[in-house]
């Protein structure tokens, strides 16, 4: 198992965020949390990151607890993230976008070769290079940001709503970018509200709501079951 | 280095083999006694940059350049220390310290709370010197602090001397945070900037460079008060009270907080200017309010985008003049 989060509740403040979640993901796979606005989606990503202390239950990547390391650390052992509504340095060029993503690394030469491999995925980025991030288009600055993630080297790619604002025509590419990003061996953790392109790229989904898992399953079984899919999935 | 690197470095070294010249040449006692301050005010305010830098808008600067002042001057009088480039170093070096042990719970707070939090410290500063009269001096202050020893010969008596050792401080000082910014550190700083919970996300311990950027700019505060104190060989606890410290903001504002000329023009232009208006010093803090305003809402990239802005104006005129003709 490359991800497993075990019974993980999250407070804030005194208001419960997450309650038990778990959810398991096997290294290779993409898998989707789907929900609404205000579920606790974004939450369970912050818990796994670091970014957000959870209050019980555990984090295990690759075997070893991560729940209560920093977010240093965490980006390290092998899990980047592309937060919601693509956060960029937006008076940064393109380059030292990318250039931050390989914050944590030492290693010139894989760098400049992931570089070259988020070229040869988004080759518009390479075009805009020289160019200040906040410029760029929605689409345009997506790709930045998931290029960015890209360039930790991740094992696991955490997305925080990728088609939030996007025109349906660039969310169909989207989904063949993260499957693209998958079969060059990165695991997807895939957050999101739009069932469509879960259905597209996604085989394991667990439904939130309210912050709690109240399915888990097939998407394909959820989307082709009616009551379900109008209860959830919308 | 490419042509506008070098021809910057130019007129850098231009400007300093002239600061050095007039120092040797020129005797007026005044005219270099304002120089020194220029010179201290610069270093203040850009040092106050390199904290904004990350992100964080300081309004403590006055308290460390205090504490900088009163290490010196008490270790000078009371305590008995014999070097006073030993005490320099420790004025600032504490100031430094104290950012750090105040900046991890400060540099917690983001936004205005972090600059309300500076406030409170120079006012903390303040009111610990003027209550603490068995080390301080209370109200009073300290008077009577010695002068920097001689070192390789050179006496400091003479305002030229104090002059040339200013210039020495000053460029050490700013050749130093002009490599800070320009590093790798500089460059987190400004993603900080721009994007605190990404930077965050993507592996920067934020904290870390915050307190950092908070203890450099507190390390050479200190060490302003420092040599201030060794200057005019006298201190109370209101000359880098509040006030100076909204006047230090004021510099780089005014000067140009997105370039790192812009504070160095800001705190020039703003020491020279109380000097050369005498008459109207009661009515300085609105004047200078009056001039923040006016940048604020003409000039927002500050006194150093004056340049680029009138160029731009020639071109459309010389753009706009065939049409009139015609």
């Amino acid at each position: 198992m490359l991800l497993e989060l075990r019974d993980v509740s999250v407070y804030y403040g005194t208001a419960m965020a997450v309650t038990d979640i778990s959810l398991k993901q096997e290294e290779g796979s993409i898998v989707s949390v789907i929900g609404a606005n205000g579920a606790g989606k974004s939450t369970i990503l912050k818990s796994i990151n670091g970014l957000v202390s959870i209050h019980s239950g555990t984090i295990e990547f690759d075997g070893k607890r991560i729940d209560g390391s920093g977010t240093d650390a965490i980006v390290k052992a092998g899990i980047a993230c592309v937060p919601e509504s693509r956060k960029l340095f937006p008076y940064m060029t393109v380059q030292s976008n990318l250039r931050l993503g390989a914050y944590l690394r030492k290693d010139k030469q894989g760098i400049q070769e992931d570089l070259e491999r988020v070229f040869t995925l988004f080759p518009r980025l390479k075009e805009r290079l020289k160019q200040k991030a906040g410029s760029l288009s929605g689409g345009e600055q997506q790709m930045l940001a998931i290029g960015r993630a890209l360039m930790s080297k991740p094992r696991l790619l955490m997305m925080d709503e990728p088609s939030l604002g996007l025109a349906p025509i660039v969310i169909d590419t989207l989904a063949d970018t993260i499957l693209e990003i998958n079969r060059g061996g990165v695991s997807v953790l895939l957050v999101e509200q739009n069932a469509g392109l879960v259905s597209r790229v996604a085989q394991d989904c667990y439904v939130i709501e309210v912050g709690r898992i109240v399915l888990e399953g097939d998407i394909k079984d959820m989307m082709s079951n009616d009551s379900v899919r109008r209860a959830f999935l919308g | 280095m490419n042509k506008t690197k070098r021809s910057r470095f130019g007129i850098a070294a231009v400007f300093l083999v002239a600061l050095v010249l007039f120092g040797v040449f020129y005797s007026g006692d005044y005219v270099l006694h304002v120089g020194v301050l220029v010179m201290i005010n610069v270093v203040l305010a850009s040092s106050l940059r390199l904290i904004n830098l990350s992100g964080q808008l300081s309004l403590a600067h006055g308290g460390f350049v205090t504490l900088g002042a009163y290490a010196s001057a008490v270790l000078l009088t009371k305590v008995g220390m014999s070097s006073t480039w030993l005490a320099l170093l420790i004025s600032a070096v504490l100031a430094a310290v104290i950012a750090v042990v105040i900046g991890i719970p400060f540099t917690r707070l983001k936004g205005i709370y972090f600059t309300i939090t500076g406030i409170f410290f120079v006012q903390v500063i303040v009111l610990t010197v003027q209550q603490w009269r068995s080390i301080t001096g209370g109200n009073g202050g300290l008077q009577g602090v010695p002068r920097p020893d001689s070192i390789l010969g050179i006496e400091f008596a003479s305002k030229t001397s104090f002059f040339m050792l200013a210039i020495v401080l000053m460029v050490v000082s700013l050749v130093i945070l002009w490599a800070i910014e320009r590093s790798r550190i500089g460059m987190t700083f400004l993603g900080i900037k721009q994007a605190d919970s990404l930077a965050e996300s993507i592996g920067i311990n934020t904290t870390v460079y915050k307190v950092a950027a908070f203890a450099i700019g507190g390390f050479f505060a200190g060490l302003m008060g420092g040599f201030y104190v060794q200057y005019v060989s006298a201190v109370d606890p209101t000359v880098f009270g509040f006030l100076p410290t909204i006047y230090m903001l004021i510099y780089v504002i005014v000067g140009g907080e997105d370039s790192f000329l812009g504070p160095m023009v800001g705190a020039a232009l703003l020491t020279i200017l109380p000097e050369v208006a005498r008459p109207l010093q009661s009515w300085m803090p609105l004047l200078f309010a009056a001039i923040l305003m006016v940048i604020i809402f003409l000039l927002p990239e500050g006194l150093v985008g004056l340049p680029h802005r009138l160029v731009g104006l020639l071109k459309k005129r010389t753009k706009e003049q065939p049409d009139a003709t015609s």
